[in-house]
């Protein structure tokens, strides 16, 4: 870390990917550093990603660190720091400090089944250690993906979850039937209890909106998951990112320090307030 | 190396720090604080309670982190503004200042330092007086770890005897700030001594108030998470942050821009103290709120002192300085929460 933890890093957006339009639309963001090499992240961290004039905003760097050559942000418009974020053009250049938080162990998961589970915006935090998982394909088991949105028009990474069909098993949801719509109907946690993934030699990774983790959680607690099987990242509103601006704690955890991924075995004896 | 300062000779001294920015009470338009003194024949160390504490001078109410501006075509560019490293004195500190200082210290410090805190810090020279009485009604500090004659975190202790100052110099700032007085100073005699340390000890008895019994309260705290004692005492709050923004050890902070201009870009990126009273503290972009009322803030300001901070660093973060129960609008009394939580059956 440099000795002045605030500065950014400067960078230049490299890509701009549109993958959801309407009116909570989500676009895909590429980025080279200017100068030297930046920080290499692992997945599950975030970046502070800043727009000069429009303030910082906590986004979870959805590219793998196997790719070196660019950090990915996907980013829902939804404040103030994201709405500038959509106005931007490549060639922009914006700012950039971290990575922050403790990341996914993924080194602990060679040999076990990975069951994704995202939902929403949700499924950029996991994208990262999912692109690990493809990319590194025979340190694991079997893989299996969830993926929920509200409608088919919400739908992140269409592109790259259409490829997958037919490669593993890929069980796409949304919320309220569509007449185009071939695959499941229903919240993420209900498609989870129809497929019914296995526990053994298994973990399950799930991110999205905090209703939803909780419902997917007891999901697949009934599927006989065991706590330390399940694995979720967490997020509140952060401003520092090194654990002293006050304001994301989950009782004495600062998440951007001591999270943002815990386990349900660690996360069901935190205050249940995030 | 103890020394005796004659008061008349308190404003010698300060003009001999001539090279320091020095803060002392000062009473403005009626409210006491640490100002920078101008006038050192005006400074008295006859105060009350400051109403904001002297974290304002380490860690201010509003900062400038960084510049940032672009000009034509060429990108932004980023001036880093880091504080001045000018020597500072606060005097007249109360020993729960101090100890606040310390608490602050293990936050901003870690792996990841803070820059702009520790560049305040180190430059620093804390010179705390003795507690004789206490100076608020609602003075705690005993029960909480503290004491009106501790010497944790000050470089000087000064005890008020009549006509002189008994000054004890604690660590090398503050004995190099005590060889700046150079003749101003004479060694004490044994009966200055004895009455210094006489002082010392009375001073412990004559606290305001006192919150006993409370090693159990976080633990007891850890089972109330879900408690409607909560919502009852937190009924009256007008969430209006006073408990917190004057509170010495509270450091929350917030960071934005401030924008100068769009085209040409120029602008700052400033750091704020914010408080966890204020409802979008928490707030999500998309109106989820982990800590939607006020219920669930004043249990975070309870439980962050009295539980998380205990924790983490095996002490209170609560100097009992009795700020947060004089000045707030309403009355709510963390001394009265605490007694209710160690009280409570479970």
């Amino acid at each position: 870390m440099p000795a002045n933890v605030y500065l950014p890093l400067l960078t230049r957006i490299a890509s701009i990917k549109e993958e959801v339009g309407g009116l909570r639309p989500i676009k895909t963001f590429r980025t080279e550093f200017l100068d030297g090499p930046g920080f290499e992240h692992r997945s599950g961290q975030c970046a502070m990603i800043s727009v000069f004039g429009r303030g910082e905003s906590m986004i979870s760097i959805s590219s793998s660190p196997l790719v070196k050559e660019y950090l990915q942000f996907s980013i829902l418009k939804t404040g103030r720091v994201t709405t500038a974020l959509h106005e931007m053009e490549v060639g922009d250049i914006i700012g950039l400090r971290g990575p922050y938080g403790n990341g996914f162990p993924v080194e602990e998961w060679k040999g076990k089944n990975i069951v994704f589970i995202g939902g929403g915006i949700g499924l950029a935090p996991i994208w990262s250690v999912f692109q690990t998982a493809m990319m590194r394909r025979n340190d694991f088991g079997e893989l299996v993906l969830f993926y929920g949105a509200r409608t088919s028009r919400d739908i992140v990474f269409r592109e790259e979850l259409g490829e997958l069909k037919g490669k593993m098993p890929v069980h796409l949801s949304i919320d309220v039937a569509e007449p185009e719509w071939k695959d499941y109907v229903g919240f993420v946690a209900a498609n989870v209890a129809d497929k019914k993934p296995k526990p053994d030699k298994a973990v399950a990774i799930t991110c999205g909106p905090p209703i939803m983790i909780k419902t997917v959680i007891k999901a697949l607690k009934d599927l006989r998951f065991q706590d330390d099987q399940i694995y979720t990242t967490v997020e509140n509103k952060m401003k520092c990112g090194i654990g002293k601006c006050g304001r994301c704690n989950i009782g004495r955890h600062y998440i951007c320090q001591d999270g943002p991924v815990y386990s349900w075995a660690e996360l069901k004896n935190l205050p249940q307030e995030y | 190396m103890d020394n005796i300062l004659p008061k008349k000779d308190l404003s010698r001294w300060l003009e001999k720090m001539a090279h320091a920015a020095v803060y002392a009470p000062r009473l403005v338009d009626d409210i006491w604080s640490y100002e920078i003194v101008t006038d050192p024949g005006s400074v008295t160390l006859e105060y009350p309670m400051t109403a904001v504490p002297a974290k304002k001078i380490i860690f201010p109410q509003r900062e400038i982190l960084f510049e940032y501006g672009a000009d034509g075509d060429s990108g932004p560019e980023i001036k880093e503004r880091l504080p001045e490293d000018k020597p500072v004195v606060i005097l007249g500190l109360r020993p729960c200042e101090a100890r606040a200082v310390i608490l602050t210290d293990k936050v901003f410090g870690g792996e990841l330092k803070d820059i702009y805190y520790w560049r305040r810090r180190e430059a620093v020279t804390l010179v705390g007086l003795v507690c004789a009485s206490p100076p608020s009604a609602n003075c705690f500090c005993l029960s909480v770890g503290g004491s009106p004659r501790s010497r944790e975190g000050l470089d000087i202790l000064l005890t008020g005897l009549g006509e002189s100052y008994y000054v004890q110099a604690l660590t090398p700032k503050g004995e190099k700030l005590v060889r700046e007085g150079g003749a101003l100073f004479r060694p004490p005699q044994p009966g200055e001594k004895q009455s210094a340390e006489t002082i010392q000890a009375e001073s412990e008895g004559k606290l305001s108030r006192e919150l006993k019994d409370i090693e159990d309260v976080p633990r007891k705290l850890k089972g109330m998470f879900d408690s409607p004692f909560w919502d009852e005492e937190s009924l009256s709050c007008i969430r209006c942050g006073i408990c917190t923004y004057l509170c010495p050890t509270c450091h929350c902070f917030d960071i934005n821009d401030e924008a100068v201009s769009s085209s040409p870009l120029r602008g700052r990126r400033v750091r704020t103290w914010d408080t966890c009273q204020f409802p979008d503290f928490t707030m999500h972009s998309s109106g989820h709120n982990p800590r939607p009322d006020k219920a669930s803030r004043l249990r975070q300001r309870i439980n962050h002192k009295f539980q998380y901070f205990v924790e983490t660093w095996q002490c209170y973060q609560c100097t009992g300085c009795g700020r947060c129960i004089s000045l707030c609008p309403v009355g709510i009394d963390i001394i009265k929460v605490v007694e209710k939580v160690r009280d409570h059956a479970s």
